[in-house]
């Protein structure tokens, strides 16, 4: 710990202003970061977080400090981190394809929240190095992030006539180590193939390779990628 | 090596600088294994909870110290005072459960997915919180094996399900009746029926009626794309899914 900050680790009018001002300070650089990507908690909810948080911790100081009640300190803060994980739990976005979006704004805004007890409870220097932290996480690493290659997944659709056509295909889909996800099989009434399957795949071969090799099979009819 | 250590477990700037940065490389390297795997939580995600985390915890210690210096007036009025130095790392635990549980979605056919993230992110705040309190054999010890568990487990997982002879299939039929149907292509395979689970009896909005089979295939014939063949080529059956979770 600072030394420089031992005047104002107690509470008085002047303390109490500088942990308000600084927790709208830091939580509004985080807010701003994120406001400026357009996404869904910007500037006002983190800095809305951060002050009600560090308000929180405020308060159980002066129970302590000023009233000499008997209370725990570090109860209300903790309420506050559960709470936020509610809060956070509510930004989660399930989209119509099954995936998940707001988990990085969650899990900000859980942390703002964090530094906001920190600075409340007048550990100034831990608030100011974790919100330097965070904003190199979200500008920095950031781009780094979009940079990561996901193996892809895709569907095949292939239309057959025998059940070997289909077992070749798959243990060519093993052979080329790629992951079968799902697969899914429907007969056919009339037309030029008996069955239809549809194959969910993972793995670093490219759908056009895959269709090409699958083509060339015996009682192949037909291989498109979904 | 013991200096080190002994440095880090007690409470100095140095010290609390150390312990975020530990927490945001244990986050950044079990966020970066699961990142490439394509799942909702990038590695971001993981390094802001366990940063959270280990700041939780720096300011348990720092209150705790103030206990002893700036609260102490107010601690010796009280006269019998209690602190409870684990409370807040227990409110983050709870916390990011709740947000874990947000990202756990149940998808068609009784299968759901965003397990493997929430309990990565359950074990992230757990390190994140051993790193804040200075811990770091610890943090060292449970990243190394929370990252074998999810990178080098998940491929070998994947060898092991592709010889695994169980086989989950969602059969869409024309009615109840041909379920009989089905079990008996499935025994003639020799295959073991542990569960049929009707989803559907009848047809309703444009689907058809649906049950889901747990099977066991035989040892003579594992095929797995077998036995979906046989059981799509019943004119009873008008698809077959094989439900790999």
């Amino acid at each position: 710990m600072l030394s420089i900050f031992d005047g104002l680790r107690t509470l008085s009018g002047w303390s109490v202003l500088l942990r308000m001002a600084l927790a709208c300070v830091l939580s509004a650089l985080i807010g701003l970061e994120r406001s400026m990507r357009n996404r869904p908690a910007g500037f006002r909810t983190h800095v809305l977080v951060c002050t009600a948080a560090a308000t929180a911790a405020l308060t159980s100081q002066y129970l302590l400090e000023i009233l000499h009640l008997k209370s725990d300190v570090s109860r209300i803060s903790a309420q506050v981190i559960s709470g936020l994980g509610f809060i956070g739990a509510g930004t989660i976005i399930v989209t119509r394809k099954m995936s998940i979006k707001g988990l990085t704004t969650a899990a900000g805004l859980w942390t703002t929240g964090i530094i906001g007890l920190a600075i409340g409870s007048g550990y100034y220097e831990l608030g100011v190095l974790a919100t330097a932290f965070v904003l190199i996480i979200e500008t920095v690493l950031g781009k780094l992030g979009s940079k990561i290659r996901v193996r892809p997944q895709f569907t095949v659709e292939i239309l057959y006539n025998e059940k070997t056509s289909l077992d070749q295909v798959l243990r060519h889909c093993k052979d080329h180590h790629l992951l079968i996800e799902n697969l899914k099989i429907h007969s056919l009434d009339g037309g030029d193939a008996a069955y239809c399957a549809e194959v969910t795949l993972r793995g670093n071969v490219p759908p056009e390779t895959l269709i090409d090799s699958v083509h060339k099979m015996p009682g192949i009819v037909s291989a498109v990628c979904l | 090596m013991a200096e080190i250590f002994d440095y880090l477990h007690g409470l100095h700037f140095g010290s609390v600088v150390i312990r975020l940065v530990l927490s945001l490389i244990a986050g950044g390297v079990v966020g970066f294994g699961r990142s490439r795997r394509d799942r909702a939580a990038g590695f971001r995600t993981y390094m802001l909870i366990s940063l959270g985390a280990a700041t939780a915890v720096v300011l348990t210690l720092f209150q705790y110290e103030m206990l002893g210096s700036a609260w102490a007036d107010a601690v010796e009025a009280i006269g019998d005072f209690k602190y409870d130095a684990s409370r807040l790392a227990g409110a983050a635990v709870t916390g990011i459960g709740f947000l874990g549980a947000a990202i756990i979605l149940r998808i068609a056919h009784q299968q759901v997915s965003g397990l493997t993230t929430a309990t990565g992110l359950f074990a992230t705040v757990c390190m994140g919180a051993a790193a804040g309190a200075g811990f770091v054999e610890l943090v060292l010890i449970a990243t190394l094996i929370t990252v074998l568990v999810l990178n080098v487990m998940a491929p070998l997982e994947g060898m092991f399900k592709r010889r695994l002879r169980n086989s989950t299939l969602n059969v869409e039929f024309d009615s109840v009746e041909s379920i009989e149907t089905i079990v008996e292509v499935m025994r003639s395979r020799d295959a073991m029926i542990y569960d049929v689970d009707i989803e559907q009896t009848e047809e309703r909005d444009g689907r058809h009626p649906s049950a889901i089979f747990v099977v066991q295939l035989s040892r003579q014939k594992p095929s797995h794309s077998g036995m979906l063949s046989a059981v799509a080529e019943l004119p009873c059956v008008y698809s077959v899914q094989e439900l790999i979770s």
